[in-house]
């Protein structure tokens, strides 16, 4: 007896098929297509400089770490921890850290990150063409609270994501309080494709050229092609935005280290750290997303680069008085990824309706952890939200989720 | 009513004719359609797949296929397929993206499998001689220049197997032990050192699609097509080398790229790059229209198939299992260059055309990904009814001259801590196969 006929499989590998499957051979049309998705209102200069003078609501500033679809077996598993340094052994004795978060939504990169923020399962489209259905992270502080919006930041490498990530639908909160977003790979893309354009590939073997072509990108005719959404959209970035980018570019391309996306992510976030301190800051990391690919190495590469410049970020806290003391960091990856020998082709993507793919682990260090443990009592993901507004001091709302109780203020 | 294709089998003509499709859920009709459409570019086995559904679905009265289908029609109208923009003539990133996120999916996809299951049980019924198995061999290679870890290169098998030493006598250390186990050795006519491949040949189900080579390189492509050239052994198998699609991935990517422009959405490049003409990129021994159009099914899928030879290989084999059931199916890994400085995020791209240091080859994760590849190659057989008994899976490492072997009690080699002579080897999975 035939246990998989073509249609089930087929059903699997292309009936089925979410979009980044296909992404791999043709993900930077999209983002081009992503990037027109820009909107917003015009007075980019007076929002920047209008920084709020004091932390609105309890003080307490959240960092939301998300790294991409990541299984235990390559983390938090025996043969995995080799690959996370940093979280087993520098984080992990100061943490909460909860072994099993559950994503019991859509495991696709802008959904899995949309309730996450949102604290309700998203089910919308998997390409960012729209915004979360309820309000995110973002929009209840800035509206509860009266936050200024450059108290609310997204930074991310994922590309699967859009500037609709920074704000929901809903008709009682939507874009007026959304956070800003910026994608720093993309701005890698269109310098590359610039350069490419223009004759100059010889720039990519160069450093110094390279600052120069993602400088050159940035300055564009319009920095809307990068799918960013920054103090409202206008043909121009604000200068003190474009200032802490170009700073971020310089450490990036200067640093004589390793040049992924991830990277340059960490460089931007650490330049917005230290220019807005924002009360809540989102980042989203993908160079684990290499498995797409079908590489292993690189998969695991991504996975240290990012146990890395977690262990970074959660320095720089320390160090910046903005946030030293005040501040909970939360690190957890979107989903897992698929197992091995399931028709979905393991670890090259998240889409088996397996507990590899479904459950993951969440990491929490700082200010709202009042003793490290080990709680087992799985969560779901749609918990963090309501967990996250409740230490900003946000009244709660409806959700699917709800609040976790090992977090104090 | 859908134009029927004059080639298909005359009793589905008919059932079609009848009003077979008018009989299946919305959800089928995009699979069913497409499969029809493209008869062409199936293999025997797809055929008998789609065959066998849809003379289950023919055989029923209107009453049984109801009730066949009550499930899934019930989930498609919780899910509000009628209200999507759902195309029912073919198979979309949009349908797929809108059935992916729908609450009701995976009891959407129980349903599916509920009907196949049906419809394979109406196969044993009828046709209770339709699952005869015949010997099958699985043949993978990490070759010499991926080094392994002889401790721990086995170790994600998790023993389903064993680890066999082998001996690997000079004349292989030039054309590689894989190309010495498939192709014999050219200047020898006795019997006994002729390779796999010839023992597939002879056997009385031969057929291209029951043989397939698939390297992530050139070296064994270009050993198996200059042996083929000398050879009127047939039938030929079939034959994909990374690097002699070179042609063809390049143009194809350039196609996408000249499309960028205009894209308006996802299916809009799916559409191109499905209707583009490819013929004129297809090396001789992908010009036969099944082969061609696997290629760019395989590309168009992704799973990294575009962009790493190695990735080609694991995926390529495992749409070569899912859809041509190979009695033998062969793949060799081989080495990818490291990424370049600055072009990690634009993966896709040529990174030769990105940045244009030199490139730098990198075995070490070549090998990692060599590793996991092969074993994904084997999990993807064990999915198939066909290579659950009587099948043979060696995996090579030459770097620690071992084999590891999972083989059915029938089969003669047994585990031994001598090195086993590649001879003896090829002898043996030479009569495994005939």
């Amino acid at each position: 007896m035939e246990t998989d006929s073509s249609h089930r499989t087929r059903d699997d590998t292309a009936l089925v098929e979410p979009p980044e499957a296909f992404v791999d051979i043709s993900k930077r049309n999209f983002l081009r297509a992503a990037g027109l998705l820009v909107a917003g209102s015009m007075l980019p200069q007076l929002c920047a400089q209008q920084e709020a003078a004091s932390t609105p609501g309890s003080g307490h500033k959240i960092i939301v770490v998300i790294i991409g679809g990541v299984r235990r077996a390559e983390t938090f598993a025996p043969q995995g921890v080799q690959n996370i340094p940093h979280l087993t052994r520098d984080l992990l004795p100061d943490a909460l850290f909860f072994p099993h978060a559950r994503n019991e939504g859509v495991t696709a990169h802008f959904n899995a990150i949309a309730s996450i923020l949102t604290g309700n399962w998203q089910r919308v489209d998997d390409w960012g063409k729209l915004a979360p259905t309820t309000p995110t992270l973002f929009e209840q502080f800035r509206k509860d609270l009266g936050a200024h919006r450059s108290e609310t930041w997204m930074v991310a490498s994922n590309k699967a994501l859009t500037s609709q990530i920074g704000a929901s639908s809903s008709a009682q909160y939507g874009e007026a309080y959304g956070a800003n977003v910026v994608f720093p790979k993309q701005l890698m893309l269109m310098a590359v494709e610039e350069a490419l354009r223009g004759g100059r590939t010889a720039s990519m073997a160069d450093r110094a050229k390279v600052q120069a072509e993602l400088e050159s990108a940035l300055e564009g005719s319009n920095y809307e092609g990068l799918g960013w959404n920054v103090f409202d959209a206008s043909d121009q970035l604000d200068p003190r935005v474009q200032g802490s980018i170009k700073s971020a570019i310089a450490s990036f391309v200067r640093n004589d280290g390793p040049t992924s996306g991830d990277e340059l992510t960490f460089y931007m976030t650490r330049e917005i750290m230290r220019k807005f301190a924002p009360s809540v800051l989102t980042v989203a990391f993908s160079d684990v997303e290499a498995a797409h690919f079908g590489s292993f190495a690189m998969h695991l590469a991504g996975i240290r680069t990012i146990d890395r410049l977690a262990w970074q970020l959660w320095q720089e806290v320390q160090q910046n008085p903005e946030y030293r003391g005040k501040t909970t960091m939360f690190i957890l990856p979107e989903f897992g990824r698929d197992p091995d020998g399931s028709s979905t082709n393991g670890f090259f993507n998240h889409r088996a309706n397996e507990e590899s793919t479904r459950d993951s682990w969440m990491m929490a260090l700082g200010a709202a952890v009042d003793k490290p443990q080990v709680i087992e009592r799985p969560i779901r993901h749609v918990d963090l939200c309501p967990t996250f507004a409740g230490l900003l001091g946000c009244r709660p709302i409806d959700a699917q989720g709800v609040r976790l109780g090992e977090f104090h203020a | 009513m859908p134009e029927i294709p004059a080639d298909l089998p005359i009793e589905l003509q008919h059932a079609i004719a009848d009003g077979l499709l008018e009989r299946l859920p919305l959800t089928f009709l995009p699979f069913v359609q497409q499969q029809l459409r493209e008869w062409d570019f199936l293999f025997p086995n797809e055929h008998k797949s789609v065959q066998r559904l849809l003379l289950y679905v023919a055989s029923l009265t209107p009453a049984q296929s109801a009730a066949l289908f009550s499930d899934v029609v019930q989930l498609e109208e919780k899910m509000g397929v009628r209200t999507w923009q759902f195309s029912t003539t073919e198979q979309t990133i949009q349908n797929s993206s809108l059935l992916a996120r729908s609450p009701y999916f995976q009891q959407w996809r129980q349903a599916v499998q509920a009907v196949f299951n049906a419809a394979d049980a109406y196969a044993i019924r009828t046709q209770p001689n339709a699952a005869a198995t015949r010997n099958r061999l699985v043949l993978l290679d990490i070759p010499g220049h991926l080094p392994v870890e002889r401790a721990t290169v086995w170790d994600r098998w998790q023993g389903i197997g064993f680890a066999q030493p082998v001996r690997i006598p000079d004349a292989a250390r030039t054309s590689g032990s894989l190309a010495f186990l498939l192709l014999g050795e050219p200047d020898h006519d006795a019997a006994s050192s002729t390779g796999v491949l010839r023992a597939s040949q002879q056997h009385a189900e031969a057929a291209p699609a029951q043989a397939w080579i698939i390297d992530a390189g050139d070296s064994l492509a270009q050993a198996a097509l200059r042996r083929l050239a000398g050879s009127t052994a047939k039938p030929a198998p079939t034959l994909l080398g990374y690097k002699e699609l070179d042609a063809y991935r390049q143009k194809f990517s350039q196609q996408m790229n000249s499309m960028r422009k205009d894209l308006a959405d996802a299916d809009a490049v799916y559409d191109r790059l499905r209707s583009v003409d490819v013929r004129p990129w297809c090396p001789p021994e992908v010009a036969e229209p099944s082969v061609r159009e696997f290629v760019r099914s395989l590309f168009l899928s992704g799973n990294g198939a575009v962009i790493f030879g190695n990735s080609f290989v694991e995926w390529g084999a495992s749409e070569a299992l899912r859809r041509a059931r190979p009695a033998l199916l062969v793949a060799q890994f081989d080495v990818r260059p490291r990424p370049k400085p600055f072009t990690g995020v634009a993966v896709f791209d040529n990174p030769d055309q990105v940045n244009p240091l030199p490139s730098v080859d990198d075995p070490q994760g070549s090998s990692l990904d060599a590793q996991m590849l092969a074993l994904y190659i084997w999990l993807a057989a064990t999915r198939y009814e066909e290579y659950q008994h009587a099948t043979v899976c060696v995996c090579l490492a030459d770097s620690i001259a071992e084999a590891y072997v999972i083989a059915p009690p029938e089969f003669a080699l047994t585990r031994s801590a001598d090195p086993l002579p590649l001879e003896s080897l090829r002898h043996q999975l030479s009569a495994w196969l005939a």
